[in-house]
């Protein structure tokens, strides 16, 4: 099935109630505490046998949101190459959950006004949490994380900055000084300028999003390079530890081979990141090269 | 011992080093037979001496405890610094009687004050004691060590407990726990399931204006309803209490743009705990929850138990002027319930005082709460402030609560807690009507 056929699948009712799912939650100017769509996919998933086909014709529904997940289906991360072309198969391939936590990605995109900023943003974070899945399960990296989980966090770890760059005009540079910096930590940056951070927007956002209690957590002390100390006294369970370590290693390995979102995190926390994943100098020149095919993208 | 780390504001070992001379210790005494006794030392209440001196006073004050700790020990004892504010003594060639009288030495060393610039402070510890058993692993050993320390800091702190001697929780209790452990779990649940709801109870002025609305948590998993009365307790006593607490925080701001946004603006009163205004991250998490929602910060009021507000804490104090600042205002809720101050009562920042049921429930018959309620309103009142009454249900408390000049009520006589639908539908009608 294409992508035509599925978009002539959907009946004029049927459409109409989609699109009315999708206002509701795009067209709202605050950030919906849930996308009404993702409690459909939810509801679905939890049938014994969930309806493919409907979900499928909600998601074709949006144009944007389709071909947003097709294009996901065919990143060399899940290995499909490009034979992927209905939402039906990406649907199948990708598996309820992943496609889920990918939609929440792609509906997270939508939900701010369309700069050039914001989109090399966005770009960043989807190579980011492509990554971050993809190294979850290297066999190399000596701690032990969930790769959907890897990639949602790497998708959901810096939203903040989008709500922050969309709500105070002034956040651009204020963004612009804390990548600059060299020793304060980003949120302390951040919150000489601004009331909050991002790390503590984003974590609500998640939690509002009904996030995982970890990657939830693990947002919001995602500058707090001490926790990732291997003596650290705080009782945070290992995978949050682990996310917030693999997703940084991740951001290193965008930054290589893209030059963008360029800043002095990993310089602050590439020592302690590089530990806690057991990983030396050697395995990292060699995750730079198999990373490089994870970041292609297939639009 | 080599790559032992060694904690430089104590001069003792690290965390991660005290764990691997007990795992060395433990297999020197399997090897020779010798005895070895672990005692943990937590200091009650330091949370305090941080909030009060700020961490670096509280690094000066662990670092002359360690000397007094250091001064105390003599012959085959070691000492690390395994928490923040907890150390733990390891003995060897000792039996019970002699861990014991090495504990009370320990607790004695800690006792005399101490001297923090202007002020005399007098610290207490907790303190667990085990001694290794036959066979037993280095981790199964400190466990009943730091068990035995949190029964003794149970037990109110400033005592040791020796394992074993612990009290033997009663068939009740293990009940209890059980269930505790349950409505833990169906918590975790409902915050990653959506399983939490904010309801809204209206407060009406007596000319039927809508003055405020406030928002009261329901929590519904798999169908099944969990009363508040069950869930918060454990949701006070498990931590959570202040995840649940931001939930409130996002979905009351949201709620409150929503109505504004129908045109139904009003203010939206959310309910703020102790564990969230104790954490020095709470004033960010609320400026998070109102840009989220893009929401004016005056249509949010937040509602605070009377002791919380007169609260001295440095943290507490700092969250309530922080959320003044940008326009939050501030409620005292069940006033009348605590034992205040009434002097400080000036000074507290607050724009509305709610008496609480206790008052309202007996009125009008009992003549000496309407004496006490006359007064509370008047006090309240002449300090600049809106009271309301809750718990009223019936016409002739409204009546009398009108009469003794009450600013507005709160109750199942006027509406009870309901959804947010079913509130934009009452606050539409009431428009229309």
């Amino acid at each position: 099935m294409s992508k035509n056929d599925d978009k002539v699948a959907v009946s004029t009712v049927q459409s109409k109630r989609v699109e009315g799912l999708l206002e509701s939650t795009l067209n709202d100017t605050g950030i919906p505490s849930r996308p009404a769509i993702l409690d459909r996919v939810h509801i679905e998933m939890e049938k014994e046998e969930p309806d493919l086909n409907l979900l499928a014709r909600i998601i074709s529904a949006d144009v944007a949101l389709a071909g947003g997940l097709i294009s996901i289906a065919n990143s060399p991360y899940f290995g499909f190459h490009g034979r992927v072309r209905s939402v039906n198969e990406s649907l199948m391939i990708l598996g309820l959950d992943v496609a889920c936590r990918a939609i929440a990605g792609l509906i997270l995109r939508k939900l701010f006004p369309v700069t050039l900023a914001l989109e090399r943003f966005w770009d960043a974070s989807a190579g980011i949490a492509r990554l971050s899945g993809w190294l979850a399960q290297h066999p190399d990296i000596g701690i032990k994380v969930h790769a959907n989980d890897a990639y949602t966090f790497g998708l959901f770890r810096d939203c903040g900055i989008a709500v922050l760059l969309h709500r105070f005009p002034y956040y651009h540079d204020v963004l612009a000084q804390a990548n600059e910096e060299k020793t304060l930590s980003f949120t302390q940056v951040e919150e000489v300028q601004c009331p909050t951070n991002h790390a503590v927007i984003g974590s609500l956002l998640a939690q509002s999003w009904w996030l995982p209690e970890e990657i939830c957590t693990g947002i919001r002390l995602h500058h707090e390079y001490a926790i990732l100390q291997k003596n650290d006294s705080t009782l945070l369970p290992p995978s949050t530890r682990g996310l917030i370590a693999i997703a940084q290693l991740a951001e290193h390995i965008f930054q290589h081979h893209t030059g963008l979102s360029k800043s002095q995190e990993w310089s602050k926390s590439g020592e302690v990141c590089m530990e806690l994943l057991e990983i030396n100098e050697e395995i990292l020149a060699s995750l730079y090269e198999e990373g490089a095919p994870v970041l292609a993208r297939f639009d | 011992m080599q790559d032992m780390q060694i904690d430089p504001n104590t001069g003792f070992l690290e965390r991660y080093s005290c764990l691997q001379l007990a795992s060395n210790l433990v297999e020197q005494a399997g090897e020779s037979g010798q005895s070895l006794a672990a005692l943990w030392i937590d200091l009650d209440r330091f949370k305090q001496i941080n909030e009060s001196f700020g961490y670096d006073g509280g690094d000066s004050i662990i670092s002359l405890i360690a000397d007094r700790l250091r001064e105390t020990i003599q012959g085959d004892v070691e000492i690390g610094r395994i928490g923040a504010d907890e150390f733990i003594c390891f003995a060897s060639n000792i039996d019970q009687d002699g861990a014991e009288k090495l504990g009370i030495e320990l607790l004695r060393a800690i006792e005399p004050p101490l001297t923090m610039g202007d002020l005399r402070i007098r610290l207490t510890a907790s303190m667990g004691i085990a001694v290794l058993e036959p066979e037993e692993s280095a981790s199964e050993f400190l466990e009943r060590a730091d068990w035995s320390k949190n029964t003794a800091k149970k037990q109110g702190g400033n005592r040791y407990v020796i394992s074993g001697n612990e009290p033997v929780p009663s068939h009740m209790g293990i009940i209890q726990a059980r269930e505790d452990l349950e409505v833990e779990y169906l918590l975790h649940t409902a915050l990653e399931t959506g399983g939490l709801q904010l309801h809204y109870q209206p407060i009406l002025g007596f000319n039927g204006d809508v003055l405020s609305v406030e928002g009261l948590m329901r929590c519904t998993v798999n169908g099944k309803n969990l009363a508040p009365v069950r869930f918060f307790p454990v949701a006070e006593k498990s931590g959570l209490i202040v995840r649940l607490g931001e939930w409130s925080l996002l979905q009351g701001t949201r709620q409150a743009r929503h109505l504004s946004k129908a045109g139904l603006g009003t203010t939206v009163s959310i309910n703020v705990s102790r564990g969230q205004l104790s954490d020095s991250g709470f004033a960010e998490a609320l400026h998070a929850a109102i840009i989220l929602a893009d929401v004016e910060p005056d249509l949010i009021e937040l509602e605070l138990s009377e002791s919380l507000i007169m609260d001295a804490s440095d943290t507490v104090q700092a969250n309530l002027r922080n959320a003044r600042d940008i326009g939050v205002s501030l409620a005292i809720d069940n006033f009348g319930s605590g034992f205040s101050c009434l002097a400080n009562l000036k000074d507290i920042p607050a724009t509305k005082m709610k008496l609480g049921r206790a008052f309202t429930m007996t009125l009008p018959q009992d003549r000496r709460s309407m004496s006490v309620v006359k007064s509370m309103v008047q006090l309240g009142q002449d300090l600049g402030m809106t009271v309301i009454a809750e718990g009223v249900e019936t016409k002739e408390q409204m009546e009398t609560l009108r009469e003794l000049s009450v600013d507005g009520i709160q109750g199942y006589y006027y509406a009870r807690p309901m959804d947010v639908e079913a509130l934009s539908t009452w606050l539409t009608d009431r428009e229309h009507s």
